[in-house]
């Protein structure tokens, strides 16, 4: 059977110019902006009439869609994926989960569940498989700086890390879909240690991804070095795309693992 | 409900009352933001009280004459005025009275030059106004709604809101103002009170009495972002704050100015407020008898009430402690100089005890720490060679759990302290942190006290010398020779980061310099200068 995966793009915002998150604007295009432009860029969830579009475009072609949001703790997304399902005009089972994490921690959920549709799994099972995984998803982040997390109010958790005066790299994991302060460390070094000895501290991988904002060589080296767990060429290694990187800023590099199920 | 365009006697009354039932939800919260001018939690319920009397004898006066009812809200806010702001708050009462002299009914414009006279009188009774307090909200306020009264929508509740809106602007701000209020990171709370008392008259306006019934007055938000996991409880060791001394001094052709005039040097914080029959003093003392044996030379003393602030300071402390946010593991540092003060405390340590070199802080001033914060598991950070043993007499004087992490630098401390593990145990994080200690190096750079020969170096007193943790390494001309020869015996190839907090007697150019210095010579490291403000070390330098 055929299983697609569809993106829905939220808006990045510079001022006065708006774009939909690598549709309109490149990562190269916005992390050149980010790092130069005076404007601060802010972002927004796409409306509930644009996933209805999507599902009623959708609908067209499948009898099954499950919609799998960024957390509801850091987006309104997942308001506008389950107010949409209410909008429709086609014919057509809608599921809409919280993943309750971002970046590639959602990512490698998604593509899980893809692989599971591919299988032939069907959307209630799948959306109780979705559930499961999401456990198994770990999300950790060094940024270096929380100032454009501060900025965009998505600070969760973290806030009591706010106002060092010291420049520190900080280290943020995902819980109960909000950011949490891990640990900080000033060596850039140490902290990319710190990333390594998390994915090697699991034993069952199934998936992994690395993801920067603005270090591609960092996140390079780390994933020729993730090598030695897991095999390299199966990682994957992305650039974080616009709208999150809005708020993690330049200078950030992130690990996801997600666990294999245990059997 | 209709646009109230004036407001007679009947209705001011109704709209204070409400504003007190207002108050009277937050007061206290708002005594727990006491700091200024002395830490003793009451100025919540000094306000409320001082409003209560207010309304008590508003409510005594018959009829609908707004302005016979400001007068009686003034009289009751002076005969009960309880504390420093509840003295103030009654100057305001009294130039709101004044500013509605003969008015059966007020409209916006006459709210508006009511309260500016409530501004002036405010200050008037003050003998040493500070800004960042009470005075500048009403002062804003004040402002504010003179301008709105001076455009087209100038009715009373377009006025009121203006005055609402400056005020909480004015309240936000004051730890802007006024350094104290910055350091425990909370908002002025006599200035907190005096907006919760707008905004229930506000709300009074708008018709929405019924719906206060179920809602909280907000406690604002200070603009400065609050620094460290938990507000900053300066160390206060034994700082005597006195009595705290009030009373209604009646008699006849009483002289504030007069009064004011002859109490000005026997105490903080003097308010003399009121008329020639009737004065309210109110004065932070060690010497109470002394005033009241002036006092009662001049007339009798009413409603006479002394307090010893010192035991109020350690209920406010206590009152804080349940307050604060419950943080499982505090860290207690041991640090000197307001600048690496800053440091620590903008890294999450709960608790900062000034001291270091030459200035070791007693057990019970650690003891002290420990018993003020809310955790009872406390890691101390000692900083100092000499502070580690006194630290480690701390455990067996307290039933809380304490760990002492050997650092003997303030680097030493700041890579502990950063490594604090948020989803790690107490044991775990106390292990982590002495692990850490070691990742970095540090140098400190003074001058030598007396002519020695050490190590085989040859010094001369007042020379600039140079240690490697702890150790005497170099001497030379300037801080830039003795750092260039400690810095060729460090193996710099796995360092990133090196930090120069600069004393309280280093300027920052010269410090920019030394950093200049390192950038040239080793490109490959991050250099950041921050001021330490540390007394004896001209730098103090961390390599990591």
């Amino acid at each position: 059977m055929t299983v697609k995966i569809v993106i829905v793009p939220l808006t990045v915002i510079f001022g006065h110019e708006s774009f939909l998150d690598r549709v309109t604007i490149t990562t190269d295009e916005f992390y050149y902006r980010l790092t130069h432009d005076s404007v601060w860029p802010t972002t927004t969830q796409p409306a509930p009439s644009v996933f209805a579009d999507i599902y009623d475009k959708q609908a067209e072609e499948t009898e099954e869609i499950l919609a799998i949001t960024l957390s509801s703790k850091m987006s309104g997304t997942y308001e506008s994926a389950l107010n949409a399902k209410s909008l429709i005009t086609k014919k057509c089972r809608i599921e809409v989960i919280d993943s309750l994490t971002v970046g590639m921690g959602l990512g490698l959920i998604v593509i899980a569940a893809a692989k599971q549709a591919q299988s032939g799994v069907k959307l209630d099972e799948l959306s109780k498989w979705v559930q499961r995984a999401m456990s198994r998803s770990h999300f950790i982040v060094c940024l270096d700086t929380l100032k454009y997390l501060a900025k965009g109010g998505r600070i969760g958790k973290a806030k009591e890390l706010l106002g060092s005066l010291l420049s520190v790299k900080q280290l943020l994991s995902v819980k109960d879909g909000e950011l949490a302060p891990l640990t900080r460390f000033r060596s850039q070094a140490a902290s990319i240690d710190y990333l390594y000895n998390f994915a090697a501290g699991f034993t069952n991988i199934e998936e992994m991804a690395v993801e920067h904002t603005t270090l591609p060589d960092e996140a390079d080296k780390l994933t020729e070095r993730l090598g030695a767990i897991y095999p390299k060429e199966n990682i994957y290694r992305s650039t974080v795309s616009p709208v999150l990187g809005t708020h993690a800023g330049p200078g950030a590099l992130a690990i996801t693992v997600l666990e294999a199920e245990k059997k | 409900m209709k646009k109230p365009d004036t407001i007679n006697g009947q209705e001011l009354k109704e709209m204070v009352a409400t504003a007190t039932s207002w108050l009277e939800k937050s007061a206290s919260d708002i005594d727990a933001l006491n700091v200024f001018p002395v830490p003793d939690g009451d100025t919540g319920t000094n306000m409320l009280l001082t409003m209560r009397s207010s309304v008590d004898e508003a409510y005594q006066t018959d009829g609908s004459n707004a302005s016979l009812v400001a007068q009686s809200i003034a009289k009751g806010a002076l005969m009960g005025a309880r504390g420093n702001s509840g003295v103030i708050l009654s100057q305001i009462w009294r130039g709101l009275a004044q500013g509605l002299a003969n008015k059966e009914t007020f409209n916006g414009i006459d709210f508006a030059d009511a309260l500016q006279q409530a501004s002036t009188m405010a200050y008037r009774g003050i003998s040493n106004p500070v800004e960042g307090t009470i005075l500048t909200v009403v002062k804003e306020a004040s402002a504010a709604s003179k301008a709105q009264a001076a455009s087209e929508d100038n009715d009373i509740l377009s006025v009121m809101e203006a005055a609402v809106n400056a005020a909480n602007e004015s309240v936000a701000n004051t730890p802007t103002l006024l350094p104290v209020l910055r350091e425990a990171g909370v908002v002025d709370a006599g200035g907190q009170g005096l907006y919760t008392i707008l905004e229930g008259a506000l709300r009074y306006l708008r018709g929405e009495a019924e719906q206060m019934q179920f809602r909280k007055p907000q406690i604002i938000a200070s603009n400065i972002p609050q620094m460290g996991r938990l507000p900053h409880i300066p160390a206060v060791d034994e700082v005597p704050f006195g009595y705290c001394t009030e009373f209604l001094l009646k008699g006849e052709e009483l002289n504030p100015d007069t009064v004011r005039t002859r109490l000005k040097k026997k105490g903080q914080s003097l308010i003399v407020v009121g008329d020639e029959n009737t004065l309210r003093v109110h004065i932070h003392t060690e010497k109470p008898g002394a005033i009241i044996n002036y006092a009662t030379s001049l007339g009798t003393m009413h409603q006479v009430n002394i307090r010893n602030m010192d035991e109020q300071h350690q209920d406010f402390l206590e009152m804080q402690k349940e307050r604060s946010l419950s943080v499982d593991i505090a860290t207690l540092a041991v640090v000197s100089g307001d600048g690496l003060s800053d440091v620590f405390t903008s890294l999450g340590a709960t608790y900062i005890v000034p001291g270091g070199q030459t200035m070791n802080p007693s057990t019970k001033d650690l003891l002290q720490g420990v018993r003020a914060v809310a955790s009872d598991k406390v890691i101390i950070l000692p900083n100092n060679k000499n502070v580690v043993p006194t630290a480690e007499q701390v455990q067996a004087l307290t039933e809380k759990r304490i760990e002492v992490v050997p650092t003997v630098s303030a680097p030493q401390g700041i890579a502990a302290l950063l490594t604090f593990d948020y989803e790690a145990d107490f044991e775990t994080n106390a292990q982590l942190m002495k692990e850490a200690t070691s990742t970095v190096k540090t140098i400190e750079i003074t001058q030598a006290v007396r002519s020695t020969q050490l190590n085989g170096l040859s010094i001369k007193k007042k020379q600039t010398i140079g240690l490697l943790d702890g150790e005497l390494l170099a001497a030379g001309n300037n801080a830039i020779d003795v750092l260039n020869k400690i810095l060729a015996k460090i193996d710099l190839e796995r360092s990133e980061i090196i930090t120069i907090y600069h004393g309280a007697d280093t300027k920052p150019a010269q410090a920019e310099q030394v950093s200049a210095h390192i950038k040239e010579q080793h490109p490959q490291l991050q250099v950041e200068v921050i001021r330490g403000g540390q007394p004896y070390y001209n730098y103090i330098v961390s390599i990591e």
